[in-house]
């Protein structure tokens, strides 16, 4: 059809008619193409089984018709009522009594906090007539507007620094790392193949897994943290790093081996003003990412917000849960925004 | 003084590139290789920095033979300038011809970027020396012109004050004006600092006004070794013939510079 068109619209006089008839244009697609298909369809229909996803479907169909009032019930509206309903409204002030607190010095109080008299109403159970009885007494606690809010944001502070920590460190890492592991820099083949087998390592382990072993060496707090994620992340640039060198524009690199220049210095002069963009814009994906994974880090004790959200969670105290993941939201958010004109800037 | 001995190159594929070249080109000559792609003239330059190995015969620089053990002295007499120009050009002008002295900066102060003096002196008179201002040392080499380009390679190349220059078509990706200024910088170089230029080109034209002498090379052996008003359509008959001719014969009628004309600009589109 297309080739049809092509021929009424060129037909020149300079240009045989006969020549053009014997030319053949494929359909761009065929039986072959069809096959895939059919084939990828078969397997996805097998796998959708095995995973759910007509399940998944079925759910959601009936939480479409208890939106638009089909039905009386759905698990996922209710699954979702409730989870909304718990977390509502997000946890903001903090109470603390005050004969919690060691040393309390009622001069020196928290930022923007005041002693306030709370009335407690307890049932016990009288243990000789098993009746229950209802007393009223007052503590004194501090009570705090935002209390809550700066201790979610102190936590958040250390998130960040945790990820700039292991970025530092990953980047450091992974230097040598990549001048073992590209190929044209390599001193020799050893050397490239463990390099390279350490970087896959380093990459296959997930943070997860490995701060959990770290927190056992480290005991709990942002130390295992820091070096889970800076083992991780520069497995990652190791490998990105060394492809670069790698494929680096060759041309200035024998002006300088020309010259004389050893290896290190035509790395430095040769391969790092050309692949400096790049790997800045790495540095700054390692380092949103690790803001990221340190917030999730911190569920096995590894410090941060995690350490935070994890025990909040297991408590179902679900106000405070929610003020942590709006908390995450932003700073990732915020991150993003900050990373973007560091990076125009760059490049 | 740079000299080649019956020199023979041929790469582990049996593909041979030199065919005994013997050439000894003089202390303060502009001396330009003539031959199309392929000849071997790029290998020719290649053998004096040690890039490639002889596979029999031998080159010498200055009296020392080009060998792994004399590599580094010999590096250092000679420099190069590139086709491509192989400048990074996300650095400044002055990094680029400091690096021409590299191998004189121990390594610290290298991957610092922290130049000594004398170098930062020497870097000064030879952008100078090349024509450009002092307002074009911090400027990235990426914003200047191509024939301002090639002079920042010209002045990384006399950094260290090189018996040898080897330029390998450094005009290529120039226009006409600049590849004039080019030459007449290498051209003087030549006679003023005494140094050895040994420069591929393609273009006839320049190498007839410029240089001091002209060599021929065609599959690998030198077929004329001429100074440029002895250059006719007969020596370049000698080397332009067969080129992209699958028959291998000479087209008579037209002038041999037409039909290079032609065949290039064929070869182009």
């Amino acid at each position: 059809m297309t080739l049809h068109n092509t021929q009424n619209f060129g037909n020149q006089q300079t240009v045989p008619n006969d020549s053009n008839h014997s030319w053949h244009l494929p359909p761009p697609y065929g039986a072959k193409t069809v096959l895939v298909i059919i084939v990828a369809a078969a397997l996805l229909l097998i796998s959708g089984k095995k995973t759910e996803i007509d399940k998944m479907f079925l759910l959601l169909g009936e939480a479409a018709g208890n939106v638009v009032g089909l039905n009386d019930s759905s698990q996922v509206i209710d699954g979702g009522k409730k989870v909304v309903n718990s977390m509502l409204p997000i946890q903001i002030f903090e109470v603390t009594e005050i004969s919690r607190i060691e040393n309390f010095d009622p001069d020196d109080l928290p930022m923007f906090s005041r002693i306030d008299n709370e009335e407690v109403t307890k049932t016990v159970v009288d243990p000789t007539t098993l009746e229950l009885s209802t007393t009223t007494t007052t503590r004194s606690v501090v009570y705090s507007p935002v209390g809550y809010l700066l201790h979610v944001s102190k936590k958040m502070l250390e998130t960040i620094e945790i990820a700039i920590w292991a970025t530092l460190f990953s980047i450091i890492l992974s230097i040598p790392l990549a001048y073992y592991s590209s190929a044209n820099y390599t001193p020799n083949k050893v050397a490239y193949t463990l390099a390279r087998g350490v970087v896959s390592l380093l990459r296959a382990i997930p943070e997860l897994i490995s701060a959990m072993f770290l927190v056992l060496a480290f005991g709990f707090g942002p130390i295992a943290g820091i070096l889970a994620l800076a083992f991780h992340s520069a497995g990652f640039l190791g490998k990105f790093y060394a492809e670069d060198i790698e494929n680096a524009n060759k041309g200035p690199q024998e002006a300088l081996r020309a010259i004389g220049a050893s290896k290190a210095k035509i790395l430095r002069y040769s391969v790092l003003p050309q692949v400096l963009p790049q790997y800045v814009a790495y540095n700054m994906y390692i380092l949103d990412r690790n803001v990221r994974m340190a917030t999730v880090i911190g569920i096995v004790g590894a410090g941060g917000i995690g350490q935070e959200l994890k025990g909040r969670y297991d408590m179902f105290e679900y106000g405070h849960v929610a003020t942590i993941l709006v908390m995450i939201f932003l700073t990732v958010f915020t991150l993003d925004q900050i990373a973007g004109k560091i990076r125009s800037k760059l490049i | 003084m740079i000299s080649f001995d019956n020199v023979q190159k041929s790469y582990p594929n049996g593909a041979a590139v030199l065919d005994g070249v013997s050439l000894t080109v003089p202390k303060g000559q502009f001396c330009v290789l003539l031959g199309h792609s392929g000849a071997g003239k790029s290998t020719i330059l290649r053998l004096v920095n040690g890039l490639v190995e002889p596979t029999a015969g031998c080159v010498s620089v200055d009296g020392s033979k080009v060998t792994s053990k004399t590599l580094q002295a010999v590096r250092r007499k000679v420099a190069t300038i590139h086709q491509e120009l192989n400048l990074s050009n996300r650095s400044s002008v002055a990094t680029n011809v400091m690096t021409g002295a590299l191998v004189d900066v121990s390594l610290i102060r290298a991957l610092v970027g922290w130049f000594p003096v004398p170098i930062r002196q020497k870097c000064c008179e030879v952008v100078s020396l090349v024509g450009l201002n002092a307002e074009h040392l911090n400027r990235r080499v990426s914003t200047l012109s191509g024939g301002q380009q090639q002079r920042v390679g010209i002045a990384r190349s006399l950094m260290l004050d090189p018996m040898v220059i080897l330029a390998d078509e450094p005009i290529a990706s120039l226009d006409p004006s600049a590849s004039r200024d080019v030459l007449s910088h290498l051209r003087s170089i030549a006679h003023r600092n005494g140094c050895t230029v040994l420069c591929c080109l393609h273009q006839v034209e320049m190498a007839k006004e410029f240089a001091d002498r002209i060599v021929g090379i065609e599959g690998g052996k030198v077929v004329f070794d001429l100074v440029p008003d002895q250059i006719d359509d007969q020596a370049l008959k000698l080397i332009y013939k067969n080129y992209d001719d699958p028959n291998g014969q000479v087209v008579v009628r037209e002038s041999a510079i037409e039909h290079v004309a032609k065949t290039l600009h064929g070869h182009a589109a």
